[in-house]
């Protein structure tokens, strides 16, 4: 029989080959799919793999659904609270996404997630969105706004500042600096939110404020 | 003592006198935590168990016989394979995002320093790197002076990260943003790598 | 309890002794009480945040680096939880409820007056920041030297010390207030 044979021949070539160009790929896959594996339990896994799965279908960023999970197992936390912590995420991301519109970048989701997450309600990311203008990227405001509320200022007057700030046009090294500022005020004693008012309404001297514009807070 | 006097001096050690007079927890404390502790010793040794169940699976040695129709069995399986590598393609998409990047323009090298004198070790875990302490690349090294620092590189976009001392202990970054981020019990910084402007 | 120093408790446990780490428990649960009382203001929170991280010390026990020190190891899992446990509940300014027992020791003062002077202590410690509080509960409560402190918190002796200073100051001004009434 010799057809049969040569078939046999033909595809004891072949099945190596292709699994050589298969095994690779699905085997990076399959390794990182492995971290998940060894670092959570069985049970958080599938949990997890379901909110990604979920995530990706409503179009939304996996990775950091992923980086959050991997984040719990890195700190030990149990695994009811790795899939609390990664679908809240999802629905901040979900969130995020409808205020700041599908042309959002991943950094932009990520930062304004972060920010609701510290309490920062979806108008006043909005606010900031319209407040920054179109072309303007606010994944570092988000982040100043996010950093201000976890020094102890009030989730309110932290919106307020950095919105302002957007709108009179303070660039990312002018909030960096603010951000910095304000910082080092609160270490050495000051009330968080007067810093951050203070701070702010000092930018404001150094930018071109648009027509209109009142600086935040009490003069 | 009259209110004058307490306030002249001695006001802080009467204050702390005060304060090491504390009260105990509760009956039942020590029984709660040890319940817990067993608990997580059972789960250990269920997933021990379970693993070990696997790998004798998977390690057992088996033998193959070798028949004609399995000459289609081979063809089925080289279909397969075609559409495993399709598959793991798309799904190496799909995770690649979890890893971290290249170094190919789409990142930046960004220096962490952590003023900590009493430390023996510091490395610094985000989300650029899997959270993982331990990886090679993020090892802070001692300068001298009770300042570590690592150059790393760090994906363009907004990331969370922390440092960690000594394997035990996560400190935020003095130096950056932070994230208000207590999901589990500590507190992140924030970086937002811009892309290199040429 | 036995005389045994807690890297050989802490040996046993990690080989498997699931129990022995209820001596560990016994030898550090009142002392770090007293301190997630004062940094957290009441019981149900402080017995929740140690609880929380003699869980967490046991799950991590394998990466304690210097068995020795375990009570060092322990306390800064404490103070992170503590940290964690004030921010994310937010301080809340209520009525300490002083244990009687605790108070009805050998006193000059009249018994009500002892607990009203306690729980305007515990008022004003609450009215600290954060992180003052830690500092000066660390400092004068837990009698820690600034470098266990540093190691501990993982803040710098400097911003301790200051922060400490702050502490006294606020407190020493917010007493002094009460009793200027």
């Amino acid at each position: 029989m010799r057809g049969p044979r040569a078939l046999a021949g033909a595809l004891a070539l072949a099945l190596p080959l292709a699994l050589s160009l298969a095994l690779p790929v699905a085997a990076h896959a399959q390794a990182t799919a492995n971290t998940l594996s060894s670092r959570l339990d069985p049970t958080t896994r599938v949990a997890v793999q379901a909110i990604v799965d979920s995530a990706r279908l409503a179009k939304l960023p996996t990775a950091p659904l992923i980086d959050k999970a991997l984040e719990g197992a890195a700190k030990h936390s149990d695994g009811p609270n790795i899939v609390s912590a990664v679908r809240q995420l999802s629905v901040e991301l979900g969130q995020s996404k409808r205020v700041l519109g599908g042309g959002a970048s991943t950094a932009e989701l990520q930062a304004s997630a972060t920010a609701m997450h510290a309490g920062v309600s979806s108008r006043d990311i909005a606010l900031l969105r319209s407040a920054a203008g179109p072309h303007r990227r606010v994944t570092l405001p988000l982040a100043v706004m996010t950093d201000l509320i976890g020094r102890n200022v009030p989730v309110a007057t932290a919106s307020q500042v950095v919105v302002g700030l957007a709108r009179a046009g303070a660039h990312d090294s002018d909030l960096s600096m603010f951000e910095r500022n304000v910082r080092l005020d609160i270490e050495r004693g000051a009330d968080p939110s007067a810093a951050a008012q203070t701070r702010a309404r000092g930018v404001m001297l150094r930018t071109a404020p648009r027509a209109g514009t009142r600086p935040p807070g009490n003069q | 003592m009259s209110d004058d006097k307490l306030f002249e001096d001695g006001v802080i050690e009467r204050i702390a006198g005060e304060l090491r007079d504390a009260e105990r927890p509760s009956a039942g404390f020590d029984a709660r935590v040890m319940a817990s502790v067993r608990g997580i010793a059972r789960a250990r040794q269920r997933e021990h168990r379970e693993r070990r169940r696997l790998w004798n699976r998977v390690s057992q040695p088996r033998t193959i016989t070798v028949r004609p129709w399995s000459v289609g069995l081979a063809a089925a399986a080289l279909l397969l394979c075609a559409s495993l590598a399709g598959w793991g393609a798309h799904a190496f998409a799909r995770m690649e995002s979890a890893a971290p990047a290249a170094a190919s323009g789409g990142s930046q090298r960004v220096q962490f320093v952590l003023v900590a004198p009493n430390a023996k070790k510091v490395a610094v875990a985000g989300d650029f790197n899997g959270w993982d302490a331990q990886h090679p690349a993020y090892q802070a090294v001692h300068r001298g002076g009770g300042v570590w620092s690592v150059t790393a590189r760090v994906p363009v976009g907004h990331h969370r990260y922390s440092f960690v001392v000594d394997d035990s202990l996560w400190v935020a970054d003095p130096t950056a943003p932070r994230v208000v981020d207590d999901d589990f019990g500590t507190t992140n910084s924030a970086i937002v790598v811009e892309p290199e402007i040429r | 309890m036995d005389g045994s120093s807690d890297a050989a408790v802490v040996a046993r446990v990690v080989h498997g002794d699931v129990e022995a780490f209820g001596e560990l428990v016994a030898r550090y649960r009142d002392r770090y009480f007293r301190y997630a009382m004062h940094m957290l203001g009441n019981r149900e929170d402080a017995e929740e945040a140690l609880q929380d991280a003699f869980t967490r010390a046991y799950r991590s026990l394998s990466r304690c680096d210097d068995p020795e020190r375990f009570g060092a190891w322990l306390f800064r899992i404490l103070v992170n939880r503590c940290r964690t446990s004030g921010a994310r509940r937010g301080r809340r300014l209520k009525t300490f409820v002083s244990d009687d027992m605790a108070l009805m020791d050998a006193s000059e003062e009249h018994p009500a007056e002892r607990r009203a002077w306690r729980e305007e202590i515990d008022r004003a410690l609450a009215r600290l920041r954060p992180e003052q509080r830690e500092a000066f509960v660390l400092k004068y409560v837990e009698d820690l030297g600034y470098d266990e402190m540093s190691v501990v918190t993982g803040v710098g002796v400097s911003a301790l010390k200051m922060r400490v200073m702050r502490a006294c100051d606020r407190l020493r001004e917010m007493l002094s207030e009460v009793h200027s009434v």
